[in-house]
């Protein structure tokens, strides 16, 4: 039945307000309103986030919102950082660069994540989008050095080029001579993956010295640090800047440089870099640490009392990465100076190795709960852990948003009690309301799961290895957990009955991966054949799943949900379970 | 390129701990392992998968694309190393000749034959696979090889 709406407003008024909506979410939200708010808001979209590049096809994007000037993409599942994600699996951007070449010639800022960036696709972009601002490649790969000629010579607007942990195949260091001595927009270039044949040095300083709006630069581990003071000394207006390799003799005169270059960066916040850091070289950026809120050591091998004695000189610091040659003692002067903290990450120095190589262990990281009120963010590698350290903690800290712990052994138990730490993670639960996002380790059983199914209710992202004993526990998990998006679990013996009896629950996420653990091929074909808006992908290296029974485990099982269908551009080891996947196999 | 090796090779390798028999043997028993029975050392395969960590900037041995596929290649005694495309290879024997005319030396690997009288002359050929262990050149299917080969090291006999 029609009904006439009382809205008189004109669509450009109705446009104007939406102008001032920037969240997806919420515009998302708007969309679905009523048919009108539909048309207006798609035509006024501007932004678009696909968090699964195979869950939409880009002409069902482009069909929906034809005017978009700035697209973040991301591809293979998380996972792949960890080389669980055999190499052809998939997440070609070539595709959608192709078709927004014709539909969005005006694209401003292209962000991609985990995705395979061809040098081709770089020369398509380069074509394509005059308009160019943002070129984010972060953990990609396929592309060389030539492609990123081909966006230096024509992407004369190009503000910020961030290649940040990608894969790029070293060429020819000469790419940088590509940006034309005209070309002076350079705000924020972040090279610190490449490898030793892609920078040529001079063309680095050339380009830094025309372009006064640069911001951020983020070397790679190549260039030496007596280049550094000269390069600075050309960019004294950095708010960013990542050293390459900080190691070499010390020289009075290198040395001095460096420390004038440093004093003279009075804007300079945020320092990361610092491959092979030698001490000896440390103070000369002590004249900077009192403003520093972000700072990166995990590639400095340094060791207490010089790393205590840097940290204790930045009260500023919101954002802390380091090895865990901070140890306790460090962690404890981190948490007595740096009482703006946010963010903790500590990360192995051996994590091979049997034995412990320093004295990091749960105590570090209490205390740091317990001195800084405002951390909300913890990445921490250690070797032991208990639950009542864990309890302290999320006392500590309610308002954490991302607790990731990772014990070097998996599934070691809480060493004072040999109890697993069920309790401990289910007080970061408990406390933690906002948490958004969780990793286990350690010994757990399907109680952990329990808590998280019943106190994780603002829990999107959830990483589980070598925990749990039954599919109780998953079941947990997709029954309780109302906000979870991304699920990820290795190693754990879970297998159909969750998963089946909650199957609708894999729509209302992004992804569900599984890796080693015990989904049967059958309940893959049947979630396959019952749910036509998941793809369920079935990834095995040894051979066709139609080669083996029904309940033979699946090696490695990825399901995300997709309004475009099953993809064709699978590699041989992959295989979707949908309708026809009977009929597929020949 | 560059897929991990099936962990089945390695742990029907003599060199690696025992496990209970007791084990189902319904299932593959790396499976079995995968599952958590609770082992004192972390096999090598679990070693590959944890600690969950990004590789390091400084790991990046080995350059892959579509058509190439550089390795480094040792000699014993001489520091300063060489590269190889792998790919520019079909088989082991193609590889070997190519080493043994970059090194002029004769290369043993699984299918030569050597005369013992004359051991100096003979060079061994090793790789280094994904698990970091060093094993001699030849026994497994090329493309296998290729899959799990990081670098190349020949020794004197």
């Amino acid at each position: 039945m029609q009904k006439k709406t009382a809205y008189s407003f004109p669509d450009e008024i109705l446009e104007h307000v939406f102008s001032f909506i920037q969240s997806g979410k919420d515009r998302n939200a708007a969309s679905v309103v009523c048919k009108s708010w539909y048309e207006i808001e798609r035509w006024c979209r501007r932004k678009i986030f696909v968090g699964n590049c195979y869950a939409v096809s880009p002409t069902m994007v482009i069909r929906r919102f034809p005017d978009i000037r700035s697209i973040e993409l991301k591809g293979k599942p998380h996972f792949a950082d960890f080389n669980l994600v055999p190499d052809g699996w998939g997440g070609y951007v070539l595709p959608w660069i192709s078709e927004m070449a014709g539909a969005y010639p005006w694209l401003e800022e292209i962000r991609l994540k985990r995705m395979v960036v061809t040098d081709e696709s770089l020369e398509l972009v380069a074509k394509s989008f005059t308009n160019l601002q943002v070129l984010v490649l972060f953990s990609c790969e396929g592309f060389s050095t030539d492609g990123l000629a081909a966006i230096a010579a024509s992407c004369k607007n190009l503000r910020e080029l961030d290649l940040r942990d990608s894969e790029v195949d070293d060429l020819s260091g000469h790419w940088l001579n590509h940006f034309p001595d005209t070309y002076t927009s350079l705000v924020s270039l972040n090279i610190s993956c490449l490898g030793s044949d892609d920078v040529s040095f001079s063309a680095l300083e050339r380009l830094v010295g025309r372009c006064p709006n640069l911001r951020r630069l983020l070397l790679n581990r190549e260039v030496p640090l007596d280049k550094i003071a000269n390069l600075l000394s050309r960019a004294p207006q950095l708010i960013e800047f990542g050293t390459g390799t900080y190691a070499a003799e010390l020289r009075s005169d290198v040395y001095s440089n460096l420390a004038e270059a440093f004093c003279n960066c009075k804007e300079l916040k945020c320092l990361s870099g610092f491959w092979d850091a030698v001490p000896a070289y440390l103070p000369v950026i002590y004249s900077v640490c009192s403003r520093l809120t972000s700072l990166n050591l995990s590639y400095a091998p340094i060791q207490n009392p010089d790393l205590t004695k840097l940290v204790s000189q930045c009260p500023s610091l919101q954002r802390m990465l380091v090895l865990d040659y901070i140890e306790d003692s460090g962690l404890e002067v981190l948490a007595s100076s740096c009482k703006d903290l946010q963010e903790l990450r500590v990360f192995p120095s051996d994590p091979f190795g049997e034995e412990p190589n320093v004295s990091l262990t749960e105590k570090g990281l209490v205390a740091v709960s317990s001195g800084c009120p405002k951390l909300q963010s913890v990445l921490y590698f250690c070797r032991q852990m208990s639950n009542a350290a864990l309890v302290t903690i999320a006392q500590n800290c309610p308002n954490f948003t991302r607790f990731r712990l990772c014990l070097l052994d998996p599934k070691i138990a809480d060493y004072r009690t040999l109890q697993p730490l069920d309790v401990g993670f289910g007080a970061i639960v408990e406390h933690c309301k906002d948490l958004r996002r969780l990793s286990l380790s350690g010994l757990l059983t399907d109680r952990v799961f329990e808590y998280i199914g019943m106190h994780a209710k603002k829990l999107e992202m959830l990483s589980v290895a070598f925990a749990g004993e039954s599919d109780l526990a998953l079941h947990h998990v997709l029954s309780g957990c109302e906000s979870l998006r991304k699920l990820e679990i290795m190693n754990c013996p879970f297998g159909d009955k969750a998963l089946l009896a909650n199957a609708a629950k894999l729509e209302t996420m992004r992804s569900l991966w599984m890796s080693s653990c015990s989904v049967s091929l059958g309940a893959c074909k049947m979630l396959g054949q019952k749910m036509p808006r998941l793809n369920i992908e079935v990834m095995d290296e040894k051979g066709p799943p139609d080669s083996r029974a029904e309940s033979d485990p699946v090696d490695k099982l990825y399901i995300y949900r997709s309004v475009a269908g099953p993809r064709f551009d699978m590699p041989p080891f992959v295989w979707t379970m949908d309708e026809d996947f009977a009929s597929e196999l020949s | 390129m560059g897929r991990p090796t099936s962990s089945s090779s390695s742990i029907d390798s003599p060199n690696h701990f025992a496990f209970s028999s007791t084990a189902s043997s319904q299932r593959d028993l790396t499976t079995d392992l995968r599952l958590g029975l609770s082992i004192s050392i972390a096999p090598p395969f679990v070693r590959e998968q944890w600690p969950p960590m990004k590789a390091a900037v400084a790991e990046e041995e080995h350059e892959c694309n579509s058509s190439t596929f550089y390795v480094k290649v040792y000699m014993e005694g001489i520091p300063i190393g060489r590269k190889l495309d792998l790919l520019a290879h079909e088989s082991y024997y193609d590889l070997i000749r190519t080493l043994e005319h970059m090194f002029h030396t004769n290369i043993i690997w699984a299918e030569a034959e050597m005369d013992r009288d004359h051991y100096e002359k003979y060079h061994v050929l090793t790789y280094e696979d994904k698990e970091g262990d060093w094993m001699m050149v030849g026994d497994v299917p090329w493309e296998m090889f290729l899959s799990a080969v990081r670098r190349l090291k020949i020794s004197k006999c």
